[in-house]
């Protein structure tokens, strides 16, 4: 297993429900009453893919918290397409861990929860040997390019 | 005179250039020992080995063959774990030095037997009094073994492979050294995890069914694809034993199968169920 993605899915789940309950019994819920709410959540949807692009379907997905390296904070079992979504606790800033894992092959993935309720994914990673060479070949090419502008007008 | 603004602007930039490239390509090896700065929090750090259920237990190749293992030998050297921040991914590559934030090395040559009924995982050494921390990273190389029981191989299997009936005693001998880094724990539990005044674990992990494959898993599941399996080997031995080294077999294999074999040398090493980066050394 080779790439584990993270995205970030904007869960608009809608208030209608809670409202038109509020709307129907503005008195008071019976003793059988069902109180319905629904709120808007930022989730985290991770996609395991061997790397072949299939999916890594049933595998087990174990989060930790930054507050607690050791146990878990969160366990399931990714879907048919590799998927496992899930709301982390804002209240938790820091970094969290995910690992996806199957049949002896896994995969930890990390991203960061900042105070402003937002999810830096793969935060941790830094840059490749070739993403600085990349880095360098453009700089040297829009330095080129400066030069050669000033050397026309000096022309 | 004409003014050559353009050119000076561009030979800076050159040398900018060159100077960031130089500043980029580190050495792939881990360089000397870092300082650790004095620290209060301290504990022991295990370093293990593990060849999983796989050779201790034996297993079903993907080919059929049911493989049983006396021995699994492999020998490792210039053992280092690390704590790094950010956390070390293998994505980062080699050169991941300047992320070191504490280093604990493991002096000497060790050779432990993965097949052991104990080496579950198998105890390669100890340090004590090393800082508490995250160790996420760790570094080895697999080497020729300069004595023991495995002398001038880096991995040495001994055991019996069975199929309809026939019985192969075999003893496969690998001598091309290898470097390996992984990056955190990846399994069941936590490892790496150093508290004050307490102990931890890290792992080095080898993982045989990539060599041979998994009869239990799909024939075209990537484990098998990638796998050389038994039967090549098989197709080897004389008078129901088979005794080869890597020389023997780049003769006697055919090319596709001793690449294959090779390729496998690169990605058999794990932390836990991490892939670990691999490169030969020369």
């Amino acid at each position: 297993m080779k790439k584990t993605t993270l995205k970030l899915a904007l869960l608009n789940s809608i208030m209608l429900i809670s409202g038109l309950i509020l709307l129907l019994f503005p008195g008071g819920v019976s003793a059988h009453g069902v109180d319905l709410t629904a709120e808007s959540v930022n989730a985290l949807e991770v996609i395991a893919l061997y790397d072949s692009g299939q999916p890594l379907a049933g595998g087990q997905v174990t989060i930790y918290a930054p507050d607690d390296p050791l146990e878990p904070w969160l366990t399931g079992i990714s879907d048919e397409e590799g998927c496992f979504v899930f709301v982390p606790d804002y209240s938790k800033p820091g970094l969290w861990e995910i690992q996806v894992r199957l049949a002896g092959h896994g995969e930890l993935i990390r991203f960061e929860v900042t105070t402003a309720e937002e999810v830096v994914a793969g935060g941790s990673r830094g840059l490749s040997l070739l993403q600085k060479i990349v880095m360098a070949l453009v700089i040297a090419w829009g330095a080129l390019g400066t030069a050669l502008y000033f050397s026309r007008r000096n022309n | 005179m004409k003014n050559n603004w353009g050119l000076k602007i561009f030979f800076v930039a050159v040398l900018l250039t060159l100077l960031i490239l130089v500043g980029c390509a580190t050495e792939q090896v881990v360089e000397e020992n870092l300082p650790i700065e004095e620290v209060d929090d301290l504990g022991t750090l295990v370093f293990t080995a593990n060849g999983e259920e796989f050779i201790r237990e034996g297993f079903v190749c993907k080919d059929g063959w049911e493989l049983y293992f006396s021995h699994a030998y492999v020998t490792l050297a210039s053992i280092s774990a690390f704590q790094t921040e950010p956390p070390f991914e293998t994505e980062m590559g080699w050169e991941f030095t300047d992320l070191v934030q504490a280093r604990v090395d493991l002096d000497g040559e060790h050779t432990v037997d993965l097949a052991a009924s104990n080496a579950d995982p198998a105890v390669v050494g100890e340090a004590a009094s090393v800082p508490s921390g995250r160790y996420n990273a760790i570094y080895w190389e697999m080497v020729q073994a300069t004595g023991g029981p495995a002398e001038g191989y880096v991995v040495l299997l001994t055991g019996t492979a069975e199929k309809d009936g026939a019985a192969i005693d075999f003893k496969i001998g690998l001598d091309r050294e290898v470097a390996y880094l992984g990056g955190e724990y990846v399994g069941d539990e936590r490892k790496g995890i150093l508290e004050s005044g307490g102990s931890a674990a890290v792992e080095m992990t080898f993982h045989f069914d990539h060599l041979f494959g998994d009869f239990n898993e799909d024939p075209t599941a990537e484990i098998n694809l990638d796998a050389l399996g038994f039967g090549p080997l098989a197709a080897l031995a004389v008078d129901n034993s088979l005794e080869v080294d890597l020389s023997d077999l780049e003769t006697m294999l055919i090319k596709e199968d001793y690449e294959l074999l090779l390729a496998v040398m690169t990605h058999l090493a794990h932390v836990g169920e991490g892939h670990a980066l691999a490169a030969f050394l020369e």
